[in-house]
């Protein structure tokens, strides 16, 4: 195949939230603009692994950044997501303590909170927090609550934002990965990728964790990124309902995450989570025995009703952070100004909003001239969520598409319409119809709806099973057809 | 729809569903309903290409499919309605039934007494929390043999299989004969988990290596399986480091356990047993939800598929008991409970007007014990017994007769001993 050349006013460089918030916010520009993608599908990056908070603000001590475009993006989260369409719930926060003498902490992040301006802090004492938990240990002493902590599906959020940034004419590369930038003369960038050579005027590196090797590529080596480890567990949906809010120790950072029916759309189970550790490999999503117990320790102190035989599942994911300072990297490179890293890191999720008009303001500073478009289309329809919807709305569904009656994921109740519909907008592996759709993310963990979305992924793309993957490259699942080894064996 | 005239719906079309409908349907019950969300009748047994099935019920060996297609061929000669691919969403506390299909859309029924038999599920790798990459390449035992035998194909070509299950069993035989190699089945007991029979047939036969009290403490690859690490564990279950051993393998095959499936029945407010994970059911299989009975291994999880068809028939034939003439239900007055030895004990509660079947799991492997029931009111010496081999106890109607009018309970123990 003859190497092609693309042209864009803006190449956008990572397809996790950084990238995708991005690309949505430029999409109502007059403008080329292309996203880069190096794995098979979007959100296949840190996005995926992250934890769904979106925080409510309050300040650390040395992020001035972080604590900027928190507290900003965390009041646009309502509309965003109700124009793409997307599950969100301020379902709040409380920053508990065991100790009386820990209520000390709680007032100082309290007093930090206020200055800066986030909303509604309140302290609660023993009994108002077992009002709020009613199945919270007795030794729980007090809590910090923070009303605007909100949930929200880091996944949903990124392919939404994808979706609609298509829908506005963004150019989105899958499979892409590149491999040289050489800035040109006349102020252009020329980046080289797999899949053919990209001329553009600007380019936005927001590869997160592989932010460092992109910035390498123009000559900017004075940070690496370093993968923060972080361990979650999830438990059974049978806990629904034993935890209310977010729960976090303000002294370690262990948290574990609300269970309320009304979440189904997000996440119906609680996921216990832990602090980060370092680690050096960018490909670690090792989970650990240690982990485990560390995890489970602090959601069993809190809720002693939960138990380990709840647990259905575990991951690992990484925060990225970089070498160069503890906050997010949003600026243009010293060397090549044309050249802007989009770098986040920690809540990086609830940071996206602000971040990505954030990066205009850099783009317009740099010389980029924005016209508004005429038709900029700001809404996203989602996939119909079978499970959430009332019983008329089913039937209204399934008299459209039969398929929507075919449920396929017993655990999560997914039909077959909305797993045909995530391929339809671009789920390619196991994995990519399970972040869409929830199939395969329940209790049996895809047990008895694997073969079946194997073989849908199969029939809608129109491969061989044998060539479906979970994740894309090398991770086929089904590597042999019946007989075929004997055959080879005989031979 | 006419459908809401169902006098008994069955959920699940396996060898407990079936059974239960047929009996239900032969003592006179006119409209019985088993809805299925498969696209095919008999459950798991369409799968289990193997034979070892059937010696108790038909007294002859058979594969599955031969198994389930007999009590299939039966259920449609009788004219027992199937709902296939049709999943039930919701059973409320008053038998309401909410179902989904993509034929009939949303359904809804309402009948007079339904039967549990929705059977029960595998335990997966995050239910038993193994550290590691998470690569493609690593599928529970169940699904594998869907794979080889029922689509048609093979996951990889070197396999270690973690747990020492029936299926995991039946899985290292079935891949070996596929040209696979099994470089591995690794136990975490010092005995293996499955049938004696299939210990002998399936692994020792075929020379497959067998590693017990061993597990598996890390996997390795990032896309695909590319290798596994175990080691021998000591008394409290720690791996013992230094006896850590790498296993290159592209697959890794989990039998680790089968989970009775009850979501359905907690929706219907149906109290489960935590031992067995299923409904607390009395003699007749009735659960503490009036007219909703439970069968098969939706209650606990047997070892050989002729006791669910048993049951199946225990729950049908009180079903259409509960349908007919209700008035006939004896009051279950002896609770029973299991005491040393003794891992748990169906049913929960008899009667003592009628002859009672106990089918009980030991707690562990053992030779010549005594299993007692009461303080010495029945006694029963066993050359062995094993957890993975279900026990049937029969008290006789005669021997029930002989108890105290006031007695409430029997406690069932297994103890050394030879009378």
């Amino acid at each position: 195949m003859a190497e092609r050349l693309l042209y864009a006013d803006v190449v956008i460089v990572g397809g996790g939230i950084a990238g995708t918030a991005i690309a949505r916010e430029l999409s109502q520009y007059e403008l080329d603009v292309i996203l880069l993608e190096k794995e098979i599908e979007l959100c296949f990056g840190v996005t995926k692994a992250t934890h769904s908070f979106i925080h409510c603000g309050l300040p650390e001590e040395d992020t001035p950044l972080i604590n900027k475009l928190s507290l900003e993006s965390n009041p646009m989260f309502n509309q965003l997501c109700k124009e793409l369409d997307v599950p969100f719930m301020r379902v709040g926060k409380l920053y508990t303590v065991m100790n009386k003498n820990e209520i000390k902490i709680l007032e100082k992040i309290k007093e930090k909170g206020d200055i800066v301006g986030v909303p509604n802090l309140e302290i609660v004492n023993k009994e108002k927090l077992r009002e709020m938990e009613p199945n919270i240990t007795d030794k729980a002493v007090a809590a910090l609550y923070t009303p605007t902590t909100g949930l929200v599906s880091p996944w949903e959020l990124v392919i939404a934002l994808a979706e609609n940034a298509m829908e506005n004419k963004v150019k989105i590369m899958l499979n892409t990965k590149v491999t040289q930038i050489l800035p040109q003369e006349d102020d252009v960038f020329i980046i080289k990728t797999n899949r053919g050579f990209i001329k553009s005027k600007f380019l936005i590196n927001a590869a997160g964790l592989f932010a460092d090797e992109i910035a390498n590529m123009i000559g900017e080596d004075n940070f690496v990124m370093i993968p923060l480890k972080e361990e979650r567990y999830i438990l059974d949906e049978r806990i629904t309902g034993l935890v209310n809010h977010l729960i976090r120790s303000p002294i370690t950072g262990d948290f574990i995450s609300p269970t309320k029916k009304e979440l189904a759309p997000i996440e119906n189970n609680i996921i216990m989570g832990c602090v980060p550790q370092k680690i050096k490999d960018k490909t670690d999503a090792t989970t650990s025995k240690e982990g485990f117990k560390r995890v489970f320790n602090y959601a069993k102190e809190m809720f002693p009703s939960i138990s380990a035989k709840d647990i259905i599942t575990s991951f690992a994911g990484s925060v990225p952070l970089n070498s160069r300072t503890n906050d997010y990297i949003i600026e243009p490179s010293q060397r090549v100004p044309k050249f802007i890293n989009a770098i986040l890191g920690g809540i990086g999720v609830t940071a996206s909003p602000a971040m990505a008009k954030l990066i205009v303001e850099i783009l317009i500073s740099q010389g980029l001239k924005l016209i508004k478009k005429q038709n900029f289309n700001p809404y996203r329809k989602g996939i119909p969520d079978f499970r959430t919807l009332p019983e008329e709305e089913r039937k209204a569904l399934i008299a459209k598409d039969p398929r929507y009656g075919h449920v396929v994921c017993r655990c999560e109740t997914v039909t077959e319409g909305e797993i045909v519909e995530a391929i339809r907008r671009g789920a390619r592996t196991v994995d990519g119809v399970k972040y869409r759709t929830k199939a395969g993310m329940g209790r049996c963990q895809g047990g008895f709806c694997g073969p079946r979305v194997i073989e849908i992924l199969a029939r809608e793309l129109n491969i061989p099973v044998t060539e479906v993957t979970k994740k894309g490259n090398n991770s086929r699942l089904l590597l042999f057809k019946s007989k075929e080894l004997l055959r080879k064996n005989w031979r | 729809m006419v459908l809401q005239k169902a006098d008994l719906v069955v959920i699940g079309a396996g060898p407990a569903g079936v059974a239960a409908a047929i009996k239900a349907k032969e003592m006179g019950v006119n409209n019985v309903i088993i809805m299925e969300r498969a696209e095919q009748l008999g459950g798991l047994l369409h799968q289990c290409i193997h034979n070892g099935f059937g010696l108790q019920y038909f007294k002859e060996d058979l594969t599955g499919p031969e198994y389930a297609y007999n009590f299939i061929e039966k259920a449609k000669g009788l004219g027992i309605k199937f709902l296939l691919e049709t999943m039930a969403l919701d059973i409320s506390p008053k038998r309401e039934i909410t179902a989904v299909s993509n034929k009939e859309g949303i359904i809804n029924l309402h009948p007079k007494a339904i039967i549990l038999a929705m059977g029960c599920r595998e335990r997966t790798r995050g239910a038993i929390n193994i550290p590691g990459t998470r690569p493609a390449g690593i599928f529970t035992a169940g699904v594998a043999q869907r794979f080889v035998n029922v689509e048609g194909f093979i996951p990889g070509k070197k396999v270690v299989i973690l747990g020492s299950g029936d299926v995991g069993m039946i899985m290292a035989r079935r891949l070996t004969l596929e040209g696979v190699k099994v470089e591995a089945m690794v136990e975490i007991l010092p005995y293996v988990g499955g049938l004696i029979r299939n210990e002998v047939q399936c692994i020792h036969d075929f020379n497959i290596p067998l590693f017990l009290e061993h597990t598996v403490v890390d996997v390795h690859g990032t896309e695909r399986v590319k290798a596994v690490t175990i080691a021998k564990i000591d008394k409290d279950r720690n791996p013992i480091y230094k006896t850590k051993r790498k296993i290159e393998c592209d697959t890794l095959l989990l039998s680790v356990g089968l989970i009775p499936e009850n979501e359905l029945s907690l929706k219907a407010g149906i109290k489960l047993d935590p031992v067995t994970g299923g409904p607390i059911v009395d003699e007749t299989m009735q659960t503490n939800v009036s007219g909703i009975f439970a069968a098969g291994n939706v209650v606990h999880v047997h070892d050989l598929v002729d006791y669910v068809s048993f049951e199946g028939e225990l729950a049908g034939s009180n079903a259409a008991n509960y349908i007919l003439s209700q008035a006939l239900f004896p009051k279950m007055k002896i609770n029973l409970k299991a005491g040393e030895g003794i891992r748990y004990i169906v049913p929960s509660t008899i009667s003592g007007q009628k002859k009672a079947t106990l089918y009980m799991r030991v707690l562990k492997p053992d030779r010549d014990v005594v299993v007692k029931v009461g303080d010495d009111f029945l006694r029963k010496h066993l050359p062995i017994v094993k957890p993975s081999e279900m026990l049937k106890i029969i008290i006789p109607l005669s021997k029930l007769k002989m108890l105290k009018d006031e007695t409430k309970e029997l406690t069932i123990s297994c103890t050394k001993g030879r009378k």
